[in-house]
């Protein structure tokens, strides 16, 4: 079982494992904000959008509180990965 | 008499955390308190580069100190950090701009620096992508580099906790209570009251708040920054690129291949002001591919903003104040990340020793800021 959570990828921008957030969480870095800051989890081009719900279920297990107190993590503009071609393109029409 | 510390510590950004772990390395017994979470503020919302290139003694030498600290981290703290001498190189796109870059060299020479104004095509040699067209030459010093702010601000929390220091997030000081001009307790938004004879006040853009709160007038006040950061590509060793034409910008690739920076703003948006701009995202996005063309097909990820701390003068202030036992090391004009390491060990000694270990007279809190201090 160990081994397999050493194999499961939580975030796929990064490879994140299931082990390393769950030893952040054991080491009291339970905030979604925080654990997006050490581990760069939410911090890749998806921006979450792949990782975000996972992190938060496996606070919300880790912590034994429902999914919809852990909170969420702060959107930053664009949203999307945009290159830098597309935003001066788009900005200097 | 749980709630009796030899020193309280207002503030979880670099400043405080470097304090707290300097005061609790002496044997004190440490209670850092942070309003929000562990570098929510400023530090967690820069760009982590760190330079020794600065233009007065005192900075100089205290930057010396802070990449000395930088780069025995991962020892000293058990931490990773990220800590890289990927170096800066600052462009002089005008022979003004070279022969101030020359004069600093000259300068930072004297301190042992190890730093060269170098030609237009050394400056490719460093930086192949780099687009040289008007370029002069730059100072280039190969000892400067960049950390991870949030691992940083991390190891030292660790480390405070190892040591017995109490770390505790969430918890807003809102109040201080001065008895016969000496700073005894604080109290916070949830209520609870900790006792101490020291108190330090490491609050960065809040840094005036906390210091009304005892009755002590700081002349800081937080500015707005923006930046941003793009998706990582194969790590090509870029240094911090400095472009100090009105139109420059500065950034650096981050040792995770991404490419992070910012430029200070033509107006000044002063407050607690953090909304992102789409006006920051297209001008940074040209200015970076002005210097590096090759960015056009490279993704922006997120942008921010975060506060500068800035004081009248441009110079940090750090030390005592009027009030005994209230101490404050703030207004770190945007430099904060950087300074952090060694302010931090040196406002330590200061409260435990009440002697300084490095030249840091000009950055006292006592200083006159004439006209400014009239006015306010």
């Amino acid at each position: 079982m160990e081994e397999n959570k050493k194999d499961t990828i939580v975030c796929r921008c990064w490879d994140i494992t299931l082990d390393e957030v769950e030893e952040a969480v054991d080491q009291g870095i339970d905030d979604p904000e925080e654990l997006k800051r050490i581990l760069h989890v939410g911090m890749g081009p998806c921006q979450g959008r792949t990782c975000g719900k996972i992190v938060n279920r496996i606070l919300s297990e880790k912590m034994k509180k429902p999914v919809s107190q852990i909170g969420s993590t702060k959107l930053r503009p664009p949203l999307v990965s945009l290159p830098i071609r597309e935003i001066l393109g788009l900005t200097d029409e | 008499m749980n709630d009796v510390y030899d020193a309280v510590v207002i503030g979880g950004g670099i400043a405080g955390t470097a304090a707290g772990y300097y005061l609790a390395k002496a044997r004190l017994r440490v209670l850092l308190l942070e309003k929000s979470f562990l570098a929510s503020g400023s530090t967690g919302r820069c760009i982590g580069g760190i330079r020794q290139q600065f233009s007065t003694p005192t900075t100089i030498q205290t930057m010396k100190e802070s990449v000395r600290l930088f780069s025995t981290m991962h020892e000293e703290l058990g931490v990773d950090v990220e800590w890289k001498n990927s170096g800066y190189l600052f462009l002089a796109h005008s022979e003004e701009q070279a022969k101030l870059y020359r004069k600093n060299i000259s300068l930072q020479k004297q301190f042992g620096l190890d730093v060269e104004f170098i030609s237009a095509e050394a400056c490719k040699c460093i930086v192949p992508l780099l687009e040289t067209d008007d370029l002069i030459g730059g100072a280039w010093g190969p000892s400067d580099g960049q950390a991870n702010p949030f691992l940083v601000v991390h190891a030292y929390v660790k480390n405070i906790r190892q040591l017995g220091g109490e770390v505790r997030t969430g918890e807003e000081v809102i109040g201080i209570r001065v008895v016969k001009g000496k700073a005894r307790s604080v109290r916070t938004a949830s209520g609870n009251v900790y006792h101490a004879p020291m108190i330090l006040n490491a609050a960065g853009a809040w840094a005036k708040e906390v210091g009304a709160m005892a009755g002590v007038r700081l002349f800081v006040e937080p500015e707005r920054h923006e930046a941003l950061v793009t998706e990582g590509v194969e790590y090509l060793g870029v240094p911090m690129l400095v472009d100090y034409r009105p139109d420059g910008g500065y950034f650096v690739q981050r040792v995770t291949g991404q490419f992070i920076g910012c430029f200070t703003p033509k107006e000044k948006v002063a407050g607690h002001d953090h909304e992102s701009t789409l006006e920051f995202l297209a001008d940074m996005s040209r200015r970076m591919v002005r210097l590096m063309p090759a960015l056009y097909d490279v993704a922006v990820l997120r942008q921010w903003a975060g506060s500068y701390c800035m004081t009248p003068d441009g110079i940090p202030m750090i030390g005592k104040t009027d009030v005994n036992g209230y101490y404050c090391i703030v207004g770190l004009c945007g430099h904060g990340f950087m300074l952090g390491p060694a302010l931090g060990k040196y406002v330590a000694q200061f409260m435990t020793e009440s002697t300084w270990p490095g030249p840091v007279d000009e950055f006292a809190c006592s200083r006159s800021f004439g006209e400014k201090e009239k006015m306010a």
